[in-house]
This record gives structure tokens, C-alpha cells and sequence, in this order.
């Protein structure tokens, strides 16, 4: 239980050096007035840790959950958009003549329209897909017909939509000197390379690509704008309900207090849907002009084409190692088209952090080209470059002559050697160890020849790969827990579900600290009019940065319960404790229900406060695992069927092990797609994307799911946090594409480098 | 001029709706009947959010014209049941946790609910060739195996004569 003694303790506001995306900043975080006890790997706990259903399992399934998609509003109008043609040019007239004039189209949108900061519909076109301009209309199908009639002229220009064509090419947007992010390459290095491949016994090299995969989320970008005077209501399918508001403002100029972002649920994200966007602005815009509410719902196709994708990668990459297998040098030179925008994912980063090697150096290329911008895609990066350096692996294993999974438990890395610090718990070991048994690891090869001895065609393969990520989480993130006068109890916090369940978790983390029932806790997310701030949903850290809040918010809510429930008792608060939505008095048999004590109050509110407090200093947190797969390959179409993938993973506590395995399932089957299937083609001459649709982009579909065995060490980080959780989301799709690549490698004896491992990817590479 | 009227039956309501002659049945089920539970995420055929049962087949409402249900009884998820009363399916759903963000979900339930309509007891290959065009992005695929074979156990189990009218 929380410790608060002597003077009543004050938060206080300290400046610190935080890690953000492997950047370190200087920054204020808020040191709260106390922190719970952590909750340690002993801990006896009820919610925390039990399989508890989806608190809106049942809601989804009836198909009503507050989608923004679904959204119904009064004389609602609907925005579609006019988009680039050609990869580069310059807009220089747009004939709205038969649009503007049919009588449900209500409005129109130019650059010249709108305020700056939007960034909307300039009249340089940089990409296939850009939005040139808005049409609103009365309905969906006349705003799609609408822009379908607008005439564009445009003066085109040369464009470069690959790495080489760039680095050679006139800038692809204004304002860039040359085409590279930051103007130059990124290199990171530690150690010395030349050294470490010269002591090498064994060295290999291998040239990897990765594709160009797509999002998807079934439910397309979407906002719904109303106004009320000032005051501006959007709903979003978003992934973060605080920066969309803080977005709109920035754009609109106007005060945040007028702003209010509603996501009640949302048709999965994946780190597409981090960001206000056109489709935000647009109908913000429109429904201000207008007066009356306005949805701007991207079409699949635009979907697909414009709101991010995970960039391609080149990579090249040299390891060297000892006879016995110790890595003495990590080489990777690596190029990424960004797209018109985008930040550094980087394939490089795992490279310095997965294997334990003191010499390693990265030099990564990423530059603009004109195509859309990439966004945040689960683990970016790191699922990049743990294709490449797995896969450099493997050919060391067998260069060495040693088992892959020897070769890997050889080189654990046991500490942050980017930081050069600990690690909280690294038990990449044990997932390795508790893997290799569920697959059958040590007995593969009499798998293997039972396998082929009934299909002779085709090719049986195991393959093994590792996954490290940063799931820290951190500071600020806020929460409020409040009891009812029913002795019902509300989460408060502005965070947002994508899907991953978030209202579960916080209501299991919230019930345990009251020592309520479950039922009678709910999580109220989704809206910036109700909940303190917490960050966007994404990087695996929502529970860690949220939960903390959460769980102390409901200690202070419990300690005020207690105070109020010791006079009605006559006894002091600290005779009593909480058990299933009941005060007791320690050691009798008297109690009254938390809504008995309610009650009794009135009016007179129970409420509690919660902040996330700094991380530790000075050591890593970090969630791991290891993935294996087999594989069947039919060498005579080509056709890799996975059959098998078992995921062990160390995540800390894991506050509920049935959303955490679909989690993980989530994430193996975007990494079988990512293997697989998945891939964006362009007419490189064009600029073109070519299959912007999901009947030609290939995601996986039920017919090819493997046996997933999905499985977390079971344990619990308090050093991390007081609840002990790291991340999940990210971590589950890294290691799935590099072990199926593996185990496709095992089972034909030749490697297919490039991904997808498509059938005539894979019967190109077969020895004729 | 007034657009053609649709004659047709929509969970268990006979109802003749003014649709113009190129309006989806996803278009009269969303915009017209303000039956938002069937969704819209491709418009165009690839992704299986919009199953509805017509007569008994699962059909994508986004490629079927509204006119071309003239005479047809159309079962969208709103007649499937309720978060207080609700189907075999969805339960199984529930407890197997099928659904992540859920917006494929009625879909898929639909489709599955087509399935056991007319076979009680599928095999795992039965369930997986069913389901096969009903697109999920975040990963529920095995919880849905589990949770179509668990409902069938349970309407086999509540209802001998047949689940054919347990699903109506």
C-alpha cells in the first residue's frame, strides 16, 4: 500500500534528460506528491494478471461502438478529395465550372482557402495521391462524383521515387537542399569495425530488402467537425485524442480550451492515425464555412495511397565472428526512401541492441523521394532491420557451422550497450530456452524427415529470430479515479482504445487498487473534455506510462474512502482495508460496501489524482522475446504455408494474458504479411502506386493462419514501474518476418533475400 | 423526380425504401436505414466488413445494387442480437476475445452465422474456408476459429432441432 507519512508530501516539477525514440531530450517531468509500493513478482493480486473479457466485447460485437466512421449528425455533409495525378508538376489551374454549379455540392476548398499551417493543397505537387483540393457536398456520392469532374492542369516536373534517382534529382519539395533527411547520412558507431572484422575468424555478407508495406486499418482515416460558436467538437479515428487537439488549434489558431477531440472507438491504427490530418482540417474547415457538421472519411483508396506507410530498405550487412561464434563486428550500410516526409525509423537501431558486440557501425541513407510520406508502422524500423540482421545471422550459423539458436544464445545482449547501463531484466535466455521446447527445436531434423517422406514436394523449414524494443513508457500521463454516490467507480484519462484494450486494462489496474469488483469500475476514455492528459497510443507504452497513473489515482481515491469510512465505523483509517467493493475492519467481521460508506457522503465526492512519475535513472527498459517458425514450401509452385509460429516473450506483468496473446497474434500475423505477401509495387517511371486496394495489396486472411503458441515469461518489472508492465504491441511483430524467412531458408538450402517471399521470389532462387 | 422504390425485407421488417438506381444495399442499410453496424471500409468488394445475409449467403453489401434486393429478406448484424440478449455468436466472440478494435467484427459475425445456418457442426478447414473473405488487420483469426466452433457447440447443444432457428 502507498506510504504518505509525516507531512502531507508535495509534487514537485524537476528538469531530467528523457529518452524519446532513442533521442535523448531535456525536459520537465512532475515528480508526484507519492508513488505506490511496487507491485513485485510476488504480489498477491486479484484484477491485475486475470484473464478478465473485454469490458466491450459485447459491444463490439453487436456492431455499435461509437465509431467515427459511423457517426450520425443532423444535416451531416461529406468531403471528398481531389488528389495528384502525376509524382511532381506544379498545379497551375483547376476548372470547377460543372462541379461548383451541380446542386449538391455545397463548398470548395483551395490552397489559397486555407490557413497556412495546415499545409493543405499546395499547388506543388511532390506525389501521387497529394490532395489538391476539397469538395463538400450534401452526400458521400456527390462529393465523390464531384471530384471526379474537376479538371486539373498541371506543368509536370521530373521526379525521383527511388534512393539513386534522388541522391542525383533536383530537390523532390520545395525547401529541401538536397534529398537527404537531415542533409547527410546517419552513422552510429561504437568500437572500431575495422579491428573487429580483422580479429573475425568468419565473416559473411548478405544484401537484404525489405518492402513497402501498408497499414490497412479496416476503418479509414476519418473526422467529423461540428461547431457551436467558438467552440469546435471533431470526432477521430485517432490514435491520439490530445494531439489532434493540440494539432487543430496550432492550424486553426485557436484556444486549445476551444477545441474537443471524441474517440469513443476506433478501426484499428497501427501508427497510422498519430496525427491530425487533411481529412482533420478539412472538415473542421468545412464545417465552420458551412455551419453545419461535415465527415471527411478517406476512401480505400486513398487509404492505401496517402496516410503512411513503412518505408522499403536496402541493407547491407557484415558480421564477423570468432570460430566459436562471438560476434566481433556488426556492418550495416542501408538506404530508405522516405516518401515526401518522415522521419528516421531506421533499420539500423536493433542492430546496435539485440546482440551483445563491441564493434558495431550503421550508415543509413534515408532519403526523400516523391512518393507519400511514411509513417510510424508497428516497431518502425526495428521490424526493417531485424530482417536484415537476422538473416546475416543465419548465414553466420551456417558459415560457422553452428546451430542458429546456439549461435544467438552465444551473443545475448546482457546490457543497454548503446547507453552503455543495465537493463531492468533481460530474459531473452529463458524465451529462447522455453521457445526452442514448444517448437521441438532439438528434435527439427526428425521433424523434418517425417514431413517429407509424406509430400515429397514439399520442403519442411524452422527458422528462429529475436526482438528487443524499448518499452519503457514515462512521464506525463494523468488520471483521475472517482467513486459515484452508488459506490460505482470512474477511470478517468484522456487516452484512447485502438483496439488493444485499454479500458480493460486500466479498469483491472484501477479495481485492484480500490480493492473494488471489476464490474463496478470503468475506464471513461476517448474524449479531451473528460480526461486528463496521457500521450498517443503508441510505441508498446500505453500501459506502462498509463497504468501508473491509473493505479495511483485509485490508492488516493482508497485513502479518502478510508478516511470517510473510518468515522461511520468509529475507528481509525488504518484498521481498515478494501476487498471486492467492501470497507472492512481488520480482523472482524464488520464492513460496510464502498456505496453504503457513498452514500452515507452524499454529494460529497471521493476522488483521487494520479501522475506518472520519471522512470529510473540510468537503466534500460527494454521488452524481449524470441519467435521460431516452421514452415512448409512447395518447390514446385513456390508456396510458403507457415504452419507453426510459437512467440516467447518477457514483458514484465502482464495485466491480462488473454489481450496480450491477441496482441501477439496481432502482431504475428501482420509479420506473416509483412513475410509474405505484403508489398506496395510503383511504376518507377511514374511514380504510380499500383495496388492501392486491398484485393491486390495482400494482407493475410484467415486461410493463412498458422498454430500461433503465444506466450509471456511470467514475472513482473517493478524496478520499470510501480505496476511492473512493460509493452507488447511492437515487440510481437518484429521477430515473426526474419524467423519465417529463416526457416524458408532451412527448409530449400538456398536463401530468398528480398521480402515478400512470394512464389516466383521463391522458385527464381531454387537451383534449376 | 422521385428515386425508384426497393421492396424488401430487412431483419424481419418488410419495407419499401426510395433508392436511387446505382445505391448499394450498403448504402440503403448506412445512410438510408441508419443500420451502422454493417461497415464500410473498402466500398468496393475486398474486405468483407459489409457481410450481410441475404436469404440465407452471406453477400457483400457494398457490390450489391439496393435494387437487386427487391423481393429479398436481408439480415444485417442488428437482427443478430443484443449486448443484453445476445446470439450464441456473439458470446463465443466475447469470451474467445474476437474482437479487437472491432470493426470487422459484424461482418465476420454474418458470415459466420451464414456458416452454421447451414452446417451445425464445421470442421476447422469448414470455418476457415467460410471466414476466408473477411479481412481482420489486427490478427483475431484464431479467436475467431475458436469462437464460430464454440457457438456451434452451444447452439447443438441448446437447440437440437437445428440452429437455423436459433440464428432467425
Amino acid at each position: 500500500m502507498a506510504e504518505r507519512t509525516g507531512e502531507s508530501p508535495k509534487r514537485r516539477f524537476v528538469s531530467t534528460t528523457v529518452e524519446v525514440e532513442g533521442r535523448t531530450e531535456e525536459r520537465v517531468v512532475e515528480v508526484p506528491a507519492f508513488e505506490p509500493t511496487p507491485w513485485d513478482r510476488d504480489a498477491k493480486l486479484t484484477h491485475v494478471g486475470a484473464r478478465a473479457p473485454r469490458v466491450d466485447a459485447l459491444l463490439k460485437s453487436t456492431g455499435r461502438p461509437g465509431y467515427t466512421t459511423d457517426l450520425q449528425r443532423a444535416r451531416l455533409a461529406h468531403v471528398a478529395f481531389v488528389r495528384a495525378p502525376v509524382a511532381r508538376g506544379r498545379l497551375t489551374q483547376i476548372d470547377w465550372a460543372d462541379v461548383r454549379a451541380h446542386p449538391d455540392v455545397l463548398d470548395v476548398l483551395l490552397h489559397a482557402d486555407v490557413p497556412a499551417r495546415t499545409r493543405l493543397f499546395s499547388p506543388d505537387i511532390t506525389y501521387v495521391g497529394q490532395p489538391l483540393a476539397a469538395v463538400c457536398a450534401s452526400t458521400r456520392e456527390a462529393a465523390e462524383r464531384a471530384v471526379r469532374a474537376v479538371g486539373l492542369r498541371i506543368d509536370p516536373l521530373p521526379h525521383a521515387v527511388t534512393v539513386e534517382a534522388a541522391l542525383h534529382a533536383e530537390a523532390v519539395r520545395p525547401g529541401l537542399t538536397n534529398n537527404l533527411m537531415q542533409g547527410a547520412p546517419r552513422v552510429s558507431a561504437r568500437g572500431d569495425v575495422d579491428r573487429g572484422l580483422a580479429e573475425a575468424a568468419v565473416t559473411v555478407t548478405r544484401e537484404v530488402r525489405t518492402p513497402c508495406v501498408l497499414h490497412s486499418a479496416l476503418e479509414p482515416h476519418a473526422a467529423v467537425a461540428e461547431w457551436e460558436g467558438e467552440r469546435l467538437t471533431v470526432w477521430e479515428s485517432t490514435q491520439g485524442i490530445y494531439r489532434v487537439r493540440e494539432n487543430l488549434a496550432k492550424a486553426l489558431g485557436i484556444p486549445l480550451t476551444d477545441v474537443r477531440v471524441i474517440c469513443e472507438a476506433m478501426g484499428g491504427g497501427f501508427g497510422a492515425k498519430n496525427y491530425a490530418g487533411a481529412h482533420t482540417y478539412a472538415a473542421a474547415l468545412f464545417a465552420r464555412r458551412l455551419g453545419r457538421p461535415v465527415s471527411c472519411v478517406i476512401d480505400r483508396g486513398g487509404e492505401q495511397v496517402d496516410t503512411g506507410n513503412r518505408p522499403s530498405s536496402w541493407q547491407r550487412i557484415t558480421l564477423g565472428a570468432t570460430r566459436d561464434g562471438r560476434l566481433t563486428a556488426i556492418v550495416l550500410d542501408a538506404t530508405v526512401p522516405l516518401g515526401i516526409g518522415g522521419w528516421e525509423g531506421g533499420p539500423g537501431e536493433i542492430f546496435h541492441e539485440l546482440y551483445a558486440c563491441p564493434n558495431v557501425r550503421t550508415h543509413e541513407t534515408f532519403a526523400f523521394v516523391n512518393t507519400a510520406a511514411m509513417a510510424a508502422f508497428r516497431a518502425p524500423g526495428h521490424a526493417e532491420g531485424a530482417v536484415g540482421l537476422e538473416i546475416a545471422m543465419n548465414a553466420l550459423a551456417k558459415a560457422l557451422g553452428m546451430d542458429p539458436l546456439l549461435l544467438r544464445e552465444r551473443n545475448i545482449a546482457t546490457h543497454d550497450q548503446k547507453k552503455d547501463r543495465p537493463y531492468t531484466g533481460n530474459r531473452l535466455a529463458e524465451c529462447y530456452r522455453e521457445g526452442a521446447r514448444r517448437i521441438g527445436w532439438a528434435s527439427r531434423e526428425q521433424q523434418r524427415a517425417q514431413a517429407q517422406r509424406a509430400t515429397p514436394h514439399r520442403r519442411r523449414g524452422f527458422g528462429v529470430a529475436a526482438q528487443v524494443w524499448s518499452t519503457g513508457g514515462g512521464p506525463p500521463s494523468y488520471a483521475t479515479v472517482r467513486l459515484n454516490t452508488d459506490g460505482s467507480a470512474d477511470v478517468l484519462t484522456g487516452s484512447q482504445d485502438l483496439g488493444t484494450g485499454t479500458r480493460t486494462i486500466l479498469a483491472q489496474v484501477a479495481a485492484e487498487a480500490l480493492g473494488h469488483a471489476l464490474a463496478r469500475v470503468r475506464a471513461v476514455i476517448g474524449d479531451t473534455a473528460s480526461g486528463p492528459y496521457a500521450g498517443n497510443s503508441w510505441g508498446s507504452m500505453t500501459v506502462a506510462s498509463l497504468a501508473p497513473a491509473v493505479r495511483m489515482a485509485a490508492e488516493d481515491a482508497r485513502r479518502a474512502l478510508l478516511e470517510a469510512a473510518a468515522g461511520l465505523l468509529a475507528v481509525t483509517p488504518d484498521a481498515l482495508e478494501t476487498r471486492d467493493g467492501r470497507v472492512c475492519v481488520r480482523d472482524t467481521d464488520r464492513s460496510m460496501t464502498f456505496g453504503e460508506v457513498t452514500a452515507k457522503l452524499g454529494n460529497v465526492m471521493i476522488q483521487g489524482h494520479g501522475s506518472r512519475g520519471p522512470n529510473p535513472k540510468d537503466v534500460g527498459i527494454v521488452t524481449t522475446g524470441a519467435q521460431f517458425a516452421e514452415v512448409d514450401v512447395d518447390i514446385e509452385t513456390g508456396v510458403v504455408k507457415v504452419l507453426r509460429v510459437v512467440a516467447v516473450h518477457d514483458a514484465g506483468r502482464i495485466v491480462n494474458p488473454t489481450l496480450a496473446e491477441s496482441q501477439l497474434e496481432g502482431g504475428i500475423l501482420q509479420g506473416l504479411g509483412f513475410a509474405l505477401f505484403e508489398e506496395r509495387r510503383l511504376d518507377a517511371r511514374l511514380g504510380l502506386p499500383l495496388n492501392v486496394g486491398l484485393h491486390d495489396y495482400k494482407i493475410p486472411t484467415i486461410a493463412d493462419l498458422p498454430r500461433i503458441d503465444g506466450h509471456f515469461l511470467d514475472g513482473a518489472d517493478p524496478q520499470a514501474n510501480h505496476v511492473g508492465a512493460r509493452g507488447i504491441a511492437e515487440p510481437a511483430i518484429i521477430p515473426t518476418a526474419p524467423a519465417i524467412a529463416g526457416a524458408v531458408a532451412d527448409a530449400l538450402g538456398v536463401e530468398v533475400n528480398e521480402l515478400p517471399l512470394t512464389p516466383w521470389r521463391v522458385l527464381a532462387a531454387l537451383p534449376s | 423526380m422521385l428515386p425508384p422504390l426497393v421492396q424488401l425485407t430487412v431483419n424481419g421488417r418488410p419495407l419499401a425504401v426510395a433508392a436511387p438506381a446505382d445505391a448499394t444495399l450498403l448504402d440503403l442499410l448506412r445512410d438510408t436505414l441508419a443500420l451502422t453496424g454493417t461497415k464500410r471500409a473498402c466500398d468496393r468488394g475486398e474486405c468483407g466488413a459489409c457481410t450481410v445475409v441475404r436469404d440465407g449467403r452471406p453477400i457483400y453489401a457494398c457490390l450489391t445494387l439496393a435494387h437487386a434486393c427487391t423481393g429479398h429478406e436481408i439480415r444485417s448484424i442488428e437482427s443478430l442480437g443484443s449486448a443484453d440478449a445476445p446470439h450464441a455468436l456473439q458470446s463465443a466472440f466475447a469470451a474467445e476475445d474476437a474482437a479487437q478494435c472491432g470493426f470487422c467484427t459484424p461482418g465476420q459475425l454474418m458470415a459466420a452465422a451464414a456458416l452454421l445456418a447451414t452446417n451445425p457442426d464445421p470442421s476447422e478447414d469448414e470455418v476457415i474456408a467460410a471466414m476466408s473473405g473477411n479481412l481482420c488487420r489486427c490478427g483475431t483469426y484464431p479467436k475467431i476459429v475458436r469462437a464460430v466452433r464454440r457457438a456451434a457447440a452451444t447452439l447443438r447443444h441448446a437447440d437440437p432441432a437445428g440452429p437455423e432457428r436459433a440464428h432467425g
